[in-house]
């Protein structure tokens, strides 16, 4: 509706308006200069004639380049250059982003011009540069200073984005990298991962661990740090700091030191076997390829020594703001500590971090160092480049970066996007916390 | 009678309590106690060390980390690592605190979407855009930069702006009233006034902006192939068994800066973790 509404008020603009606001419509800049406004007219002019020049020189081929991407394969024998596909994507989706910031300019310099009209009109004064900068410094302080923090935000997130949504639909990787050539495939990479049988077995078989894992782990780490919390929270615990700065040396040490450390200890040469052999028995290879279920379990405990401290930090946090007359007035009507906290406490903390509980399980479920440090780089049998403890996170690294399958790597990425979003988003309706939102004020 | 027996269950209450805490300050406790004897250990390779205690200690472990620099150069990881730590702690506080300020202050047609699109946003698995970012230094030809890593990191970094957005949010808002009745605009109030209210969040974000690359892996790794380029946390996985008291050496002297961080920030550390828990 609105983008008709849109629409309807250019067309109305073109046919109805003056003819300063016409000029500027077709031209950037124009409308200004008839209203004498010479300097912002010439910058309009200025960027308007950069824009037709860029178009000419370079912006049609590359946009067209983003449709053939590319149709001269090089050929050393020959001495032909060819066309390189990954430029020509990157030089296509720059082209469209610099016509949406034109168009964007664009319209600003119709609201300009119509601005100065209406001040033409009533007989005011139009204001000069000098107080515009001064407005736009104060008035727009927010655009101002949003404008660094948005580019970075753009350029370092929002394009790598967009440009592997676009890898997704081509057949990028594996053999065909530049100086081949890359073609669009719709969706052949995403029906590659639902039907080809070698990588379909290893999605299917990676996604359901993976969904076990982010339960499991989830879990064990939420009711884990709660516990350690109420723990220490009891009356009956004396120097509260000193058994808090435990966990918190645990959460403080930097996670890729902590699992490293892990990994020696559990390693052929490392204390947890020297003490099984001279025991007299045989070392065990507890993350190795044919580890099974022993890799997992450490894999999650190890995930819960990193993670319980912060999940215990968190329930500190909240149960510090819960009232004390609601346990007061249970222990009066008779009720145990266990229904006490099976009515009160539990209640109102899965209230209270529902948000927090669905970021854990996300960032669970793409847990990438765990698995990457305890036992990365392992390909199994059954398994299209991964093992039996990857996640899909890994899977997505060893495909797209150890071996070069962007396009599947790509198309995995979105799968994983779609299962987070949807699942966060059902959570959240769902939740308490959104159904009702005075419960606990 | 009655009372006499409370207290007995009270105290085995006391006891077991006490015995979990132990027990759990225990796991937390022995690991990072195992990484410290070790990096004092005689020998050099996990094999010799035998269990998990040193028969001899000795400081050649971290001796030989700043000395036998030929295969691994740990001076350099540590200057590296520092350049990229400093470098984007500077720019990323700068982008958060604007970042902040503006979401948490004003009120403009945008603001909402640009929240939501944040969230939306966070929701894509970081290596997606990782992978891309590769692809386009390697494409741009701007790999093993110390530099780029700074722009990927602070520009990264508005995204996370929840946890400061919390703290302006909690600046009452008359104040800024009042200043612009007397006429300041909004740079001077952002200068004379948010700045100084806002030092001990200042603090937090240049710390965890500090703290980030400090300990960060798959960027370095992904980025720095060149073995001069690396960062400690890079150089400290290509360590091997035969190498284990080097690597808890070099281990403990990264993490002890860390550790007395986040202890000397401890009361925020509550705040931060729970923010995601405030609602918007």
């Amino acid at each position: 509706m609105n983008v008709k509404e849109k629409m309807i008020n250019i067309k109305d603009i073109l046919l109805h308006s003056s003819l300063p606001v016409r000029l500027s419509t077709c031209i950037m800049g124009t409308g200004q200069l008839v209203y004498r406004q010479w300097l912002s007219g010439i910058l309009y002019i200025g960027i308007f004639a950069a824009m037709v020049y860029y178009l000419i020189t370079s912006g049609v081929n590359d946009i067209i380049g983003f449709i053939t991407l590319g149709t001269v394969e090089a050929d050393p024998w020959l001495r032909i250059k060819g066309d390189d596909s990954v430029i020509m994507m990157l030089r296509g989706l720059l082209a469209f982003l610099i016509i949406i910031a034109f168009l964007i300019l664009h319209v600003a310099n119709i609201k300009h011009v119509l601005a100065i009209e209406k001040l033409v009109k009533s007989g005011k004064k139009i204001p000069g540069l000098r107080k515009k900068i001064d407005y736009v410094l104060d008035k727009k302080f927010y655009a101002v200073a949003l404008a660094l923090p948005i580019a970075g935000v753009l350029v370092f997130n929002v394009i790598p984005i967009i440009f592997m949504i676009i890898i997704s639909f081509t057949n990028y990787g594996g053999d065909i990298v530049p100086p081949k050539l890359i073609d669009w495939i719709g969706f052949g990479n995403f029906k590659k991962i639902l039907s080809l049988t070698k990588i379909k077995d290893t999605f299917f078989r990676i996604l359901g661990w993976n969904v076990v894992w982010a339960v499991a782990s989830t879990f064990l780490n939420y009711f884990g740090g709660l516990g350690l919390a109420l723990l220490l929270n009891k009356k009956c615990v004396k120097g509260k700091a000193f058994w808090r700065a435990f966990p918190i040396l645990a959460y403080a040490v930097p996670g890729f030191i902590t699992l490293l450390a892990f990994k020696f200890m559990f390693s052929y040469g490392g204390p947890v076997n020297y003490y099984i052999t001279s025991l007299g028995g045989d070392a065990v290879g507890f993350l190795d390829i044919d580890a099974g279920i022993k890799a997992k379990i450490i894999g999650l405990c190890v995930n819960a020594w990193i993670s319980i401290p912060t999940s215990m930090l968190l329930a500190t946090g909240i149960l510090s703001n819960m009232n004390d007359d609601l346990y007061e007035a249970a222990s009066i009507d008779g009720a145990t500590k266990w229904k006490q906290f099976y009515k009160i406490t539990l209640p109102f903390v899965i209230f209270a971090t529902t948000p927090v509980l669905i970021t854990t399980f996300i960032g669970n479920f793409n847990n990438f160092g765990v698995f990457y440090f305890l036992r990365g780089g392992l390909y199994m049998d059954g398994y299209f480049l991964a093992s039996d403890t990857d996640l899909l996170i890994n899977w997505l690294y060893n495909l797209s970066i150890d071996n070069n399958y962007y396009g599947i790597g790509a198309a995995v990425s979105l799968i994983i996007f779609i299962i987070t979003s949807i699942f966060s988003l059902v959570v959240y309706i769902n939740s308490a916390a959104y159904k009702k939102e005075d419960t606990f004020r | 009678m009655k009372k006499n027996k409370m207290s007995t269950s009270k105290k085995i209450d006391t006891v077991v309590t006490y015995v979990i805490l132990i027990a759990v300050c225990f796991i937390f406790f022995f690991p990072v106690l195992w990484l410290i004897l070790s990096s004092f250990s005689k020998s050099g390779s996990i094999y010799d060390i035998g269990g998990f205690f040193p028969k001899s200690y000795s400081f050649d472990g971290y001796h030989k980390l700043f000395t036998d620099t030929e295969m691994y150069n740990y001076p350099n990881w540590l200057k590296n690592t520092l350049f990229v730590a400093v470098g984007s702690s500077f720019l990323g506080t700068i982008m958060v605190i604007l970042t902040a300020y503006t979401i948490s202050r004003f009120e403009f047609k945008s603001r909402k979407m640009l929240m939501k699109s944040t969230l939306v946003l966070s929701m894509f698995p970081s290596f997606m855009g990782m992978t891309a970012v590769y692809l386009m230094m390697v494409n741009f030809g701007l790999i093993n930069k110390l530099w780029s890593l700074i722009l990927i990191y602070s520009a990264g970094a508005p995204m996370g702006y929840l946890v400061q957005k919390g703290y302006f949010d909690t600046i009452s808002g008359s104040i800024y009233e009042a200043a612009r009745i007397d006429g300041a605009n909004n740079i001077t109030i952002f200068r004379k006034m948010t700045l100084p209210l806002s030092k001990p969040i200042l603090v937090y974000t240049a710390l965890t902006s500090f703290a980030w690359p400090w300990s960060d892996f798959i960027l370095p790794n992904l980025l720095l192939k060149k073995k001069d380029m690396w960062t400690v946390a890079v150089g400290l996985m290509h360590l091997g068994e035969t190498e284990f008291t080097r690597f808890a050496a070099g281990s403990i002297f990264i993490a002890v800066p860390i550790v007395i961080l986040y202890f000397a920030l401890s009361r925020f550390l509550i705040q931060g973790v729970s923010s995601g828990a405030v609602k918007q």
